[in-house]
């Protein structure tokens, strides 16, 4: 029960940090094509190619850390059921 | 919305330490460095007072420390494996640090270093850094490969997706650990001055648990992104 309710807060914090690192890369995206646009003069054709990036590199940032936690999550409920 | 009262604010401004007034006024933008370094200063001593007399059956302090170092070596060893272990240091420091600055919170008179930008930024630059700096080390020149995928016709569309995707890691951490932080500072404060009595105590006791989930969530990807630099190119 113990330990249920260890790896609930640790799910917990992990999945709520999830959201944030999405957004974060779509605005790291759209800064960087927004100032690229201001200093080329290309308005809006970067803005809108860097914001396509910054979404992709959201999705992919959301697809590693959850694939890296869930390999961590099993390997330590193996270790727990061998040690059981 | 400012604390009614700090400590070491208070402190400074009645011992002057020959500042003029217009440095004392100004004082008050710096309290997330004094902050910090009372924090550094309680972590020091934790770890002189554990260590000066080592002893084969821990007790006490010695043990405690023991207990907390040992909970994240074992963490280490899950996310990272046995290459880990040399970042040890690094990563205790960081999880103790984030966990004191938080808990700090809870004494009166005090503010968690962590509510500010710029110390969450410090602490994920660092993060930043170290973690292309462990990618270099582990693999030379090419680490360059882990930023242009498996297929070299993809490189132009790979390329800027990985480095934005980088960039906003510092970014990532710097928000969360802030964005919780001074929210809790936030609703504690207009609490505190609607009613100050009894009503802010469940949120101190929700200011417990947040400390503690943020400063693992914050521990746990530096480890992540470690340990991603770590690893071979795909």
């Amino acid at each position: 029960m113990a330990e249920d309710r260890r790896q609930l807060y640790k799910s917990l914090g992990f999945l709520s940090s999830l959201g944030i690192s999405m957004v974060a890369a779509t605005i790291i995206g759209l800064a960087m094509g927004y100032y690229l646009d201001r200093w080329l003069e290309t308005s809006p054709w970067l803005t809108m190619l860097f914001l396509g990036f910054g979404i992709a590199a959201g999705f992919r940032n959301l697809f590693v850390l959850t694939n890296r936690e869930l390999k961590r999550q099993q390997r330590e409920e193996e270790k727990n059921d061998a040690g059981s | 919305m400012t604390h009614p009262f700090l400590f070491l604010q208070w402190l400074v401004e009645k011992l002057k330490f020959g500042y003029t007034p217009e440095q004392l006024a100004d004082y008050g933008y710096f309290n997330h460095v004094t902050y910090a370094w009372a924090t550094m200063a309680i972590l020091i001593l934790a770890g002189f007072l554990a260590s000066r007399r080592l002893q084969k059956h821990p007790e006490g302090l010695q043990n405690f420390m023991e207990v907390v170092l040992e909970q994240i070596e074992r963490l280490i060893g899950e996310t990272m494996g046995a290459k880990g272990r040399a970042y040890f240091p690094m990563i205790a420091t960081l999880a103790l640090f984030i966990l004191v600055s938080n808990l700090i919170a809870l004494v009166p008179g005090f503010m968690p270093p962590t509510a500010n930008l710029n110390t969450n930024a410090a602490l994920a630059l660092s993060v930043f850094v170290m973690t292309h700096a462990i990618g270099l080390k582990e693999h030379g020149l090419s680490y360059i490969k882990q930023f242009t995928g498996p297929i070299w016709w993809l490189v132009p569309l790979m390329l800027p997706i990985e480095i934005i995707g980088h960039l906003a890691r510092p970014l990532s951490l710097t928000l969360r650990l802030f964005g919780n932080m001074y929210g809790h500072e936030i609703v504690l404060m207009i609490f505190l001055s609607l009613a100050p009595v009894l009503v802010p105590i469940p949120m101190m006791l929700m200011g417990i648990l947040v400390a503690f989930i943020q400063a693992f969530v914050f521990t746990l990807l530096s480890m992540i992104y470690f340990a991603g630099a770590l690893e071979e190119a795909h």
